[in-house]
């Protein structure tokens, strides 16, 4: 193991990383079993917490937090509920101790700005420095540091995920897959004891709360359903005790108290719940209004008192994702807790109540996801896995409609990748240009929706009303990220927009504050550019070469000599002791050979694709043979599955 | 977009069996979903995510009753709505008449009949599905031709059982946002 440590040529290991709204982990994988890495506060746990001193420097994890009742407004604590929200959002108006910068154009409302006296900071950017110091433990324990996977609440909507994806590429990672938390904790419990079933994740963390029904079969994790709150977790607990103690301290409003009375008063709030998952009474010490001390007490029971308001939405939205998932709580094989939160006595109860049956909790429930997306990098970067993630959409997706009605494209709950097509016509005589505004959410009235993106169409021919027709595609990846493609079929006027929502950062920006935020600059960007250039040269080179060992049949000849040639330029780009402008000529050859495979690699994809129908083919007749010997049993079987 | 019976390796027809149905979109995904190319070049990464997007707008689209159908039609070169047949009068008061009860236990928060209605609206999809699979075989045997006659009145009985499974479920939606309401 030590060779391994120290040997210069160690392949870079891909990472997992749990970004959390309380405290965020990193893991890798070792001989098939996922690790976590020990962060610079010494344990796997590293507090999501961002203190900007005055002298431009930034400190991550507890020593960040011990500035928190000292320098409250510089002191940046549960940033991921402010991911992909403006100013204008409910959610970021809760009791906390930052200041919000009021937004300098309209364009700015839709990112919130924290005001840390001298400087303004994105909640993309703080994040990336939690990140940052995350990759920076990772690379001290690994050398190298490939991909990662990073997990975000299945209930993220698009502009959480995309402000999520900006904050990795601000801190220089590789964002191999954006994950869903509860998969991730079902394929760390799936990988531990590798059964097939029905199971809920029940995941109650910091700031936010998921419901993933999904079945395991055959190595495939498919997602049933899945539902939750982007704004609902083990801070509001918090809160919650901290408005009961405000109120005891004689602050009539709690949000009227000083930033630095909000800041004590929460760590005590939370101290308090955790002491109460072991005491059934805490006393606590509180300065008053106006002077002198005051003790309060609290019992468990008025906690689950003040918590069960909190729970009933998560009931809510567990019996609406058992709906969408057509099973009843009898169904279920188990019931697996995720989050620091599902700690609390009555959590486990509630949740023991809600489906009948008592959860598991065999994994720590502050590690098992950091676990989940560390196998699954581990899987990406091998060939021959298994397993396979099979998601869905959290949350609808579609268009406003004349009216202010809401045309759903994408359903909720359908497994992704996904694509969908729409028309609609022009509403107006001689209309030549079209709007369209895409949202995403369940309510019937696109007001009432998330906005993600707005654009125009323009240059349609004048016509009379209903006659232009506009076709709207959607494409969903992998991640849940979106695309948007429209095109007005009588003229083929064309657009692609990547719905980078309104709070996205452009490319450009990206590269600015990377360059900003790197020691020297433009020197170490190049060299930055020329490293990550190489390794995806050689990663081509070496994915067509293999598959030329396999399908080289299904070439022509002169495509086979294009391909050559592009080999073998591209090889001699990546030899060593090249000068300036490397970067470009190694991506340029990278295309060009990435090119010349186009066609190709369509016809091997139809090949895979051919052979997978094949199998089933013959599993279906296996089955039907072995079905024959029992028609009767056969029919009813099938009369129960038609669907 | 292919026809999703075809990317599914299916032949077009209305019973379709869901475990089978499930099964080859696993399958097929195990081929090819992106997390299984991502070592690849970015010609098969592009290739391998588009067709994943094919198989699961497929398998959406064949898993829900409303959507197999109108796939059907359209394989059929038939638009259910632009038929200038008017909805069955006796199908809308029947709706109408439901809608109101639905309105009463709305307001009096009635969880028992409640989960009955859903039950019988549920049990009457499941009648109206059997039905339509039904309805659309004599226009899906392939080799006979039944004459231009019979073959209208085939399209026009699936059309209007078809109407009747949107209106159902369209009530059975109404149903689910009540119950999380109540």
């Amino acid at each position: 193991m030590l060779l391994d440590i120290f040997d210069p040529k160690a392949a870079p290991k891909p990472i997992g990383i749990d970004l959390g709204t309380t405290h965020s982990v990193v893991a890798y994988v070792r001989d098939g079993r996922p690790l976590a890495i020990v962060t610079c506060d010494g344990g796997p746990l590293l507090p999501s917490v961002v203190h900007y001193g005055g002298h431009g420097e930034v400190l991550v994890g507890r020593s960040a937090q011990a500035y928190q009742e000292r320098a409250p407004e510089r002191t940046i604590s549960s940033v991921k509920r402010f991911m992909g929200r403006g100013s204008e959002d409910a959610q970021t108006r809760t009791l906390g101790t930052y200041k919000l910068s009021p937004p300098r154009s309209p364009e700015e409302a839709k990112m919130v700005h924290f005001d840390l006296g001298d400087r303004r900071k994105t909640p993309v950017e703080i994040s990336a420095e939690i990140l940052k110091s995350l990759k920076q433990s990772a690379t001290e324990q690994l050398r190298a540091v490939g991909g990662a996977v990073i997990t975000v609440p299945a209930y993220f909507d698009d502009a959480q995920r995309q402000a999520t994806r900006d904050a990795a590429r601000l801190a220089g990672l590789e964002v191999l897959r954006l994950l869903n938390e509860p998969t991730a904790a079902a394929l760390a419990y799936g990988m531990e004891q590798r059964t097939s079933g029905t199971f809920a994740i029940y995941d109650l963390g910091g700031g936010t709360f998921d419901i993933t029904l999904l079945r395991l079969e055959d190595g495939v994790f498919q997602v049933k359903s899945t539902g939750g709150d982007s704004a609902l977790g083990g801070d509001d607990m918090d809160r919650a005790i901290a408005e009961k103690l405000l109120m005891a301290m004689g602050f009539e409003v709690p949000s009227d108290a000083p930033r630095s009375v909000i800041g004590l008063v929460l760590s005590t709030a939370r101290d308090a719940k955790h002491r109460l998952t072991l005491d059934s009474i805490v006393t606590l010490e509180l300065p008053r209004k106006g002077g002198g001390g005051v003790a309060v007490m609290l019992t468990r029971a008025e906690f689950d008192a003040l918590i069960a308001p909190l729970l009933e939405r998560t009931g809510r939205a567990a019996r609406r994702a058992l709906r969408d998932a057509a099973l009843e709580p009898g169904d279920l094989d188990g019931v697996i807790l995720v989050g620091g939160a599902t700690r609390v006595p009555r959590v486990r109860s509630y949740v023991a109540e809600l489906f009948g049956q008592e959860p598991m909790c065999d994994i720590d429930p502050d590690l098992v996801v950091a676990y989940g997306a560390a196998l699954q990098a581990d899987q990406l970067g091998r060939d021959a896995g298994d397993t396979l993630l099979l998601d869905v959409l959290p949350l609808s997706l579609g268009v406003e409609t004349l009216g202010g009605a809401v045309d759903r494209i994408l359903p909720r709950n359908t497994t992704i990748p996904v694509a969908a097509k729409a028309t609609f016509t022009t509403y107006a005589d001689n209309q030549t240009g079209f709007e369209l505004h895409i949202v995403q959410g369940e309510r019937e009235l696109a007001g009432d929706c998330r906005s993600l993106a707005r654009f125009t169409l323009k240059g349609i021919p004048p016509l009379p009303a209903g006659q232009a027709r506009l076709e709207v595609s959607f494409n969903v990846d992998e991640n849940a990220l979106l695309k948007v493609h429209a095109r007005e079929l009588s003229t083929g006027i064309e657009q692609e927009v990547e719905v980078k929502p309104s709070y996205g950062l452009t490319d450009d920006q990206v590269e600015q504050m990377l360059m900003d935020a790197l020691d020297h600059g433009e020197e170490d960007f190049e060299q930055r550019r020329l490293a990550e250039a190489k390794v995806e040269g050689s990663r081509v080179l070496a994915a067509t070469q293999k598959g030329l060992l396999v399908d080289a049949d299904l070439l022509e000849q002169p495509e086979r000599d294009e391909i050559t040639r592009a080999i073998t330029l591209l090889q001699h780009s990546l030899e060593p002791g090249t000068g300036p402008g490397t970067a470009s000529r190694i991506q340029a050859l990278t295309q060009a050979l990435d090119d010349a495979t186009h066609a190709w690699a369509g016809r091997r994809m139809d090949r895979a694709f051919k052979s997978a129908l094949q199998g089933q083919d013959v599993a279906r007749l296996a089955q039907t043979v072995q079905h024959a010997r029992g028609v009767d049993a056969h029919l009813e079987e099938h009369k129960k599955s038609s669907i | 977009m292919p026809n999703p019976f075809e990317t599914l390796g299916l032949a077009p027809t209305f019973a379709i069996d869901a475990t089978d149905l499930e099964q080859r979109q696993r399958e097929l995904n195990r081929a090819v979903h992106p997390d299984r190319h991502a070592g690849n070049s970015p010609a098969q990464r592009r290739q391998a995510l588009s067709r994943a997007m094919d198989v699961n707008q497929a398998y959406r689209t064949l898993r829900d009753p409303a959507t197999r159908a109108e796939a059907l039609f359209e394989l059929l070169g038939f638009d259910p709505l632009a038929s200038s047949m008017a909805t069955d009068p006796a199908l809308l008061g029947d709706m109408m008449e439901q809608r109101e009860l639905l309105d009463e236990v709305r307001r009096h928060k009635d969880v028992e009949r409640l989960r009955s209605l859903k039950f019988s609206m549920g049990e009457r999809q499941r009648q109206i599905v059997l039905a339509l699979g039904r309805a659309f075989e004599p226009l899906l045997r392939p080799g006979t031709s039944p004459g231009e006659e019979s073959r209208q009145a085939d399209l026009e009985r699936t059309r209007r059982l078809f109407t009747e499974l949107k209106y159902v479920r369209r009530f059975s939606e109404e149903v689910a946002a009540i119950e999380d309401e109540i």
